[in-house]
């Protein structure tokens, strides 16, 4: 444990306690209120990601069990157990002793709580009613609209801000100095526009672009970037775009199946990349197609059954898109996009 | 060019008897019956039974062609009433023969194809077609024992044709193999001979498949032919995609041997390989096959089986009837299994392996596997490029083996070394 701790900033330099918690003052405020009183309703917290909304929830666990924290929380991920039969399970197992020390409660937190199904939240619902008596649930969401309203009349309701700027870059300033490394203005203003308001991101970019300079400018931060995301996005994509199908199929395949990155996933890049880092420079009328095939895609996703299938008549929708627009890659022959990782490149002429 | 779509089995059919390997007594047993017919001291049919691609209907053709006999051929599975089974051989009986043949031949083939049921009496008006004919009458099947055919026996001399040896198989792939001047690794022919399990067309398909499609090696053998299964599925694909018409497309899940599920698969990997030259072809066959999905994903969670015609109808002529469909050539290129089914099995050592691992993260780190996919993972390889002791430590805090950190850090080259 400590050994990643040491290794990761994130980890490192994560806030124990709730006043250490970087902005979110009405959070703080309202957490410690219940601390105070030594009672917990169910909680809710949801923002964007990298705010602290895990952060809080570690931090309140430490706030009213002190070290023993570990033995009275479970820590759960919505998208990564296998449904809720799995949580129910866990939960079970968890609720049936009882907490130690002074506090008359277990602490479940439930990460990603938006992305069950409404369905799945239902029976969350029953469960949270179920082991009332022994446990609390902290449930953390990006989108409030996420979450069923019988759920959230259960819950004491947080919201999470994203970060400002100052507070970004002013915590990012203090890690700087205590790792003992240099980070120049404009260095840490390229952090802050490439993370915006997601602290976590800041800090392992921060992190990344400490290992190519002891000083921390633009240009290494520009450096990290291109590296800290995935080629295979990039590969994938420009092979769509450019209808090679069998290439693009390939570059899924690997991305699935070697990456572990799912079909949801692989989804939130794409859309990323083509339209929010405006990566191949793509037509506003082609990404308003690219944009309506996603959400088309990932409504389907949740009804079928079989994501290669679904992602594969992406690929193949996404190079009836680049034939319409006349995309076309500037590598000849298809290759795959340059290797060097500095290159933020839009490869459409 | 043209040569080359014409199917191998078909190019190479043996013309005359003496073509024909092995199989002496059959083909002397059909020659002591046409030549007691021509003789008229024959009244009975001739129903030759074994196996598929034993060469019961070449053989037929072959004698045909050695006695000067024009052949009048119908499938009994395509000619449905036996009304219609008797306009034909009326026609044979009636019409006198043109180009100076010797005299008439009919043959029945695929007799056991015909479906009692539809056709109204089939088999007895058949034996009523023979009992009154004046012309020889040849019939195949694949299983003479059927019950069905009971009747037919007793009209007819039964000859079983048996399956072919595998040196027998082995020795006409040599031969085609150096008639196209292709270059073939015999341990690749002896493969395709042994799997072919003495069907002299599917060896000769398969080795036209494989040689159209690459080189003939044993390993691409293998891939492409050793299963059954498999090559059924190839057919199956094959039909879906040329199909014209919703019924010729649908038509493939009638099949008895159907399997939507597997099918799926199939289509999902090949229709691409198929429809590669046209964007808009491509972009309408997945759009169906993706609904489809979204329709089996319904009916399997919501237990409504009544979804399932639209699914079959979506997945095949949704495949097959696409804006801008290319041109199909008789053996489509490329078409393959089903890459997925390989790679999930490739691929599930790595796959625990790096599930483990994520278990161990997700729960040091609090984050889930996404976001550890996604901001965690490539700043830990970017520290691991720096200082390799990186993947010591990272292995020690989470308790796993370097190697599985390894895996985690670049799947790409873990995986690369496995193989």
């Amino acid at each position: 444990m400590s050994e990643l701790k040491e290794l990761l900033w994130v980890e490192r330099f994560r806030p124990v306690r709730l006043v250490d918690l970087v902005d979110q003052e009405g959070v703080k405020v309202g957490l410690l209120e219940f601390v105070r009183r030594g009672d917990l309703p169910h909680l809710l917290f949801y923002g964007p990601p990298g705010v602290g909304k895990t952060t809080a929830a570690l931090a309140l666990a430490r706030e009213f069990y002190g070290e023993s924290w570990r033995s009275n929380v479970l820590e759960l991920n919505a998208s990564d157990e296998r449904g809720i039969d799995v949580i129910r399970e866990k939960v079970k197992e968890f609720a049936r002793t009882v907490a130690t020390g002074p506090v008359p409660f277990k602490l479940v937190i439930l990460d990603e709580a938006d992305n069950m199904t409404s369905d799945a939240q239902q029976a969350l619902r029953r469960i949270m009613e179920m082991y009332a008596a022994s446990t609390r649930f902290i449930l953390l969401a990006n989108y409030i609209s996420g979450i069923i309203e019988p759920v959230q009349s259960r819950c004491a309701i947080f919201r999470f801000n994203p970060l400002p700027r100052e507070a970004v870059i002013e915590r990012l300033r203090q890690i700087a100095k205590e790792v003992g490394i240099q980070a120049s203005e404009d260095g840490l203003e390229a952090i802050w526009e490439t993370t915006q308001g997601d602290l976590r991101k800041a800090i392992n970019t921060m992190q990344a672009a400490a290992t190519i300079s002891k000083v921390i400018d633009k240009e290494t931060v520009y450096k990290v970037v291109g590296r800290v995301e995935f080629k295979v996005i990039d590969e994938f994509l420009e092979n769509a775009l450019g209808g090679r199908f069998e290439d693009s199929r390939r570059a899924m395949r690997n991305i699935m199946y070697t990456y572990g990155i799912s079909g949801v996933e692989l989804l939130k890049y794409i859309q990323e990349e083509l339209l929010i880092n405006d990566r191949f420079k793509l037509p506003i009328d082609a990404k308003v197609e690219v944009s309506e095939l996603i959400a088309d895609i990932d409504n389907r996703l949740v009804f079928g059954s079989d994501e290669e299938i679904q992602l594969t008549a992406l690929i193949a929708k996404l190079a009836a898109i680049g034939s319409k627009y006349g995309f076309k890659t500037t590598q000849e022959g298809g290759a795959k996009p340059s290797e060097k990782p500095t290159t933020r490149k839009g490869t459409r002429k | 060019m043209s040569q080359r779509r014409l199917p191998w089995f078909e190019k190479y059919r043996p013309r005359s008897l003496k073509d024909v390997v092995n199989q002496e007594e059959v083909k002397k047993t059909m020659e002591d019956w046409i030549r007691r017919w021509l003789d008229g001291k024959e009244r009975r049919a001739l129903l030759l039974s074994g196996p598929p691609g034993t060469g019961k209907t070449t053989m037929v053709h072959a004698l045909a062609h050695d006695y000067g006999l024009e052949l009048y051929e119908m499938n009994a599975s395509d000619v449905r009433t036996a009304a219609r089974i008797r306009e034909v051989v009326g026609k044979a009986l009636n019409q006198g023969s043109l180009f100076g043949f010797r005299g008439k031949l009919v043959l029945f083939d695929e007799i056991d194809g015909i479906n009692v049921k539809a056709d109204q009496g089939g088999i007895s008006e058949i034996v009523d077609i023979i009992k009154e004919a004046k012309v020889p009458i040849a019939m195949t099947a694949n299983d003479p024992w059927d019950p069905k055919l009971r009747p037919l026996r007793e009209a007819c001399i039964v000859v079983q044709v048996k399956p072919l040896k595998n040196r027998d198989i082995l020795e006409v792939l040599r031969r085609i193999c150096s008639a196209e001047r292709v270059k073939c690794d015999d341990d690749a022919l002896k493969l395709i001979a042994e799997s072919s399990m003495g069907d002299m067309r599917s060896a000769i398909n398969d080795l036209q498949l494989v040689a159209e499609t690459g080189p003939v090696t044993k390993d691409r053998v293998s891939l492409l032919s050793s299963r059954a299964h498999q090559y059924d599925m190839f057919k199956v694909v094959d039909m879906v995609l040329k199909a014209n018409t919703v019924s010729s497309a649908t038509a493939v899940t009638r099949l008895p041997s159907f399997d939507w599920e597997s099918l799926m698969l199939w289509l999902t990997e090949n229709a691409a390989v198929a429809y590669s030259s046209s964007v808009s072809a491509l972009s309408d066959a997945y759009d169906n096959l993706s609904r489809a999905d979204v329709l089996r994903g319904i009916m399997l969670s919501k237990q409504e089986w009544e979804l399932m015609p639209y699914l079959l109808e979506l997945m095949t002529a949704g495949v097959a009837l696409v804006r801008n469909k290319p041109k199909l050539p008789f053996f489509i290129r490329g078409m393959r299994f089903p890459e997925k089914i390989r790679l999930l099995a490739r691929t599930r050592e790595v796959r625990e392996t790096r599930d483990r691992v994520m278990h161990m993260l997700r729960t040091q780190l609090h984050e889930s596997s996404s976001t550890i996919i996604r901001d965690y993972i490539p700043l830990v390889r970017i520290l691991a490029q720096r200082d390799s002791k990186i993947i010591n430590t990272l292995a020690r805090a989470l308790g796993v083996s370097e190697g599985s950190v390894k895996l985690i850090i670049n799947p790409e080259s873990a995986e690369g070394q496995g193989e």
